[in-house]
């Protein structure tokens, strides 16, 4: 009995992180509580050594003194004063007016201010608030179908997830161990996919369904010739000045991912104070939401430090990448496995739960086939905006569901319309699977060596001396010259 | 059903009130954190030009201005993560107040109130006090040591390391002591008239 319990202790732990998890109980106590309790029964039962859990001191601090993560609130804060500066409602009239014209055009304009406001800031629920609040009154009262006009509202505030600087990239970036700018630079290619394909699906509906998105009428679009250019001019400007701010700072190399969300918090406040937003309680609003996301957040992650380190030493990372070293088919099989596992789990997991509980578990199986990271990072956060997305507990949907009255809108009808989204979002894991150059192409191959291809040849050895031992003679006594 | 006796209320209320003004604490330190970062990033890219006009001009400020930043660079990088580590420790349990610790609400969104308030009684029980204790446990010796040696900074001119090594135990005993609170709390839920203030939602990212 004894034996059985200590040869199966990972997969026990494993089964115990799901149970315990399942209760319902604040995810980052569970997780601190399952790693404590089975790092007691693990020493208890001979498998680890008892100062093991000494480690957890380092681990932890390991964590609040990362650099990195000082983006979480950095970033937040930004996009909680970003999301009263008034820069969407300036970039959505704008584009707007100037796209209100052909089919479907709201709907490219509502993308590609869900892309820019991507390119600014990470959070979606600032977008998605933001394009519902202003977008979809319009979209309504001109006859888009309102599945549509729920869906990819939804859907281009989720891309901000994508597109650098995302607090997701910086995460899994941290997760991975590999360097934000990298990730940065090979979700780039991703994105810009990302957003054909969104355009493309509004092309497709305009044809086959053009009662769905109709054009504007010219009565609708008040805004010509200087008006309408200084109205676009007023949305795009500022937003290309916070774009080199914060995402041309870092790609250039000039400041870290960190500072550069600092300096981007002070560029939301300038440019909310130019357009006469900035008050105390926005700033103050900013605060609270942002303090209670980051103690949130990194005590997640702590609690998973202390998971993860308890699991490893009970050998459970060692389970896990057996287990998923030996599914069929390789490379492909396995990201074709974790993608269709890490859809499911994102039903039920917060995007920093699969972020800090599961990446960990999959790591060093994708180093074992020789898998890219920031590839493979790319396409965890191509699937993770899907977490975002489906209903009925994605992100995006409930902060529609927020701000649109339930007379107007059903909420079955914001469901129904996220699912094309979904599907596009899929379309691009799925390429993303296969063409592993849209993500690396990207990269400089310079830096990076492949450690295992490395192979130091010795120089012949000419006078056979290395292949018999050195003849030893103790009776004369050795020579130093 | 009774009410819950008045000396119990005044304690709780008492533990919110130093989560509270501890949380707030926290809150000024997101803003300060990246302000002084910030600065810090553009007073890097702006020493070269205030060397330039402190030559050209011979104003003494921009020379003093640089020299200040050459003297406290790493003492602000150094501040900026201890800022983020204390928003974090001391904002968790005021987090956990407010209940916005996420949650798998997968079970926990579809039970009633009662059992919810079960789930948190046990939660609290049978995980948030134990890891806190032990997690005190870990951390006070290697913190106390840190404090006794007044151990310096990983890079020169930095910040001494202790107060941000004292955040851990100290983060984990106001969570903990916040945690008997909540307990509390869930127990008079039970037996008396309380209600618990501040329903789980799903936080916004």
């Amino acid at each position: 009995m004894m034996d059985l319990l200590r040869g199966n202790m990972a997969p026990l732990m494993f089964a115990g992180l799901i149970g315990f998890m399942l209760i319902g109980y604040p995810a980052a106590f569970s997780l601190a509580a399952v790693g404590l309790f089975f790092g007691l029964a693990g020493i208890g039962l001979g498998l680890i050594a008892p100062d093991f859990l000494g480690n957890l001191t380092f681990q932890l601090y390991g964590v609040l003194s990362n650099d990195l993560l000082l983006a979480i609130p950095f970033f937040t804060l930004m996009g909680a004063i970003l999301e009263r500066s008034g820069l969407a409602e300036d970039l959505l009239e704008g584009f707007g007016q100037l796209f209100g014209g052909i089919r479907g055009g709201l709907s490219y304009a509502v993308i590609l201010v869900g892309a820019v406001l991507g390119a600014i800031t990470g959070t979606v629920a600032a977008s998605v608030i933001a394009m519902g609040l202003i977008s979809l009154p319009i979209m309504q009262r001109y006859g888009y179908s309102i599945r549509h006009a729920t869906g990819v509202i939804a859907a281009s505030g989720t891309i901000t997830q994508l597109i650098p600087p995302s607090l997701v990239l910086i995460v899994l970036a941290n997760q991975l161990g590999r360097s934000v700018g990298d990730m940065y630079v090979g979700a780039t290619g991703a994105s810009i996919v990302q957003v054909l394909l969104f355009a493309g699906w509004v092309l497709i509906l305009s044809i086959i369904r053009p009662q769905d998105v109709p054009a504007l009428p010219a009565s609708a679009r008040t805004l010509r010739g200087w008006a309408l250019a200084a109205k676009v001019i007023r949305g795009t400007v500022p937003s290309l000045v916070l774009i080199f701010v914060v995402l041309g700072t870092i790609l250039l190399g000039l400041v870290t991912p960190t500072e550069a969300g600092a300096m981007g918090v002070v560029g939301a406040m300038v440019l909310a104070a130019i357009n006469r937003r900035l008050s105390w309680s926005v700033l103050w609003e900013g605060m609270v939401s942002t303090m209670k996301l980051t103690a949130m957040v990194v005590f997640i992650l702590l609690g998973s430090r202390v998971f993860s380190l308890v699991f490893q030493g009970l050998g459970g990372s060692h389970w896990i990448e057996h287990m998923l070293t030996s599914l069929p088919g390789g490379q492909v099989g396995f990201l074709i496995f974790v993608n269709i596992f890490i859809f499911v789990m994102a039903f039920f997991l917060d995007f920093f739960e699969i972020a800090f509980i599961i990446i960990p578990l999959l790591t060093p199986a994708a180093t074992t086939l020789g898998i890219d990271l920031v590839w493979f990072g790319v396409m965890i956060c191509a699937n993770m905006q899907t977490s975002f997305m489906h209903p009925p507990f994605g992100f995006a949907l409930f902060y529609l569901r927020g701000i649109v009255p339930r007379e107007q809108v059903k909420t079955s009808d914001i469901y129904m319309g996220a699912i094309p989204w979904v599907v596009l979002q899929l379309v691009l894991v799925a390429i993303l699977i296969f063409w592993p150059g849209l993500v690396t192409g990207f990269l400089s191959q310079s830096g990076t060596t492949d450690l295992s291809r490395v192979q130091i040849v010795l120089p012949p050895d000419q006078n056979d001396i290395l292949n018999t031992p050195p003849a030893i003679n103790f009776d004369t006594p050795p020579k130093f010259n | 059903m009774r009410k819950p006796p008045a000396w119990v209320l005044a304690i709780l209320h008492g533990i919110d009130s130093i989560s509270r003004v501890v949380g707030l604490v926290a809150i000024w330190l997101t803003l300060l954190c990246a302000l002084l970062s910030a600065l810090n990033a553009g007073l890097r890219y702006s020493s070269g030009s205030l060397l330039w006009l402190a030559h050209q001009t011979g104003i003494g400020l921009f020379q003093a201005v640089y020299d200040f930043y050459a003297a406290s660079s790493n003492a602000f990088g150094d501040s900026v993560w201890t800022m983020f580590a204390a928003t974090v420790m001391l904002g968790g349990a005021w987090a956990l107040k407010v209940n916005a610790h996420v949650r798998v609400d997968l079970l926990y969104g579809a039970v009633s109130e009662r059992t919810r308030t079960w789930i948190d009684l046990l939660g609290g029980l049978f995980f948030l006090l134990p890891l806190s204790v032990l997690l005190i446990y870990f951390t006070w010796g290697w913190a106390w040591e840190s404090v006794v040696s007044g151990e310096g900074s990983a890079s020169a001119g930095g910040l001494p390391q202790w107060p941000a090594k004292m955040l851990l135990p100290g983060g984990f005993a106001l969570l903990g002591l916040q945690g008997v609170a909540e307990i509390v709390k869930c127990v008079l839920a039970l037996t008396t008239s309380y209600v618990r203030e501040f329903a789980y939602e799903k936080p916004v990212q």
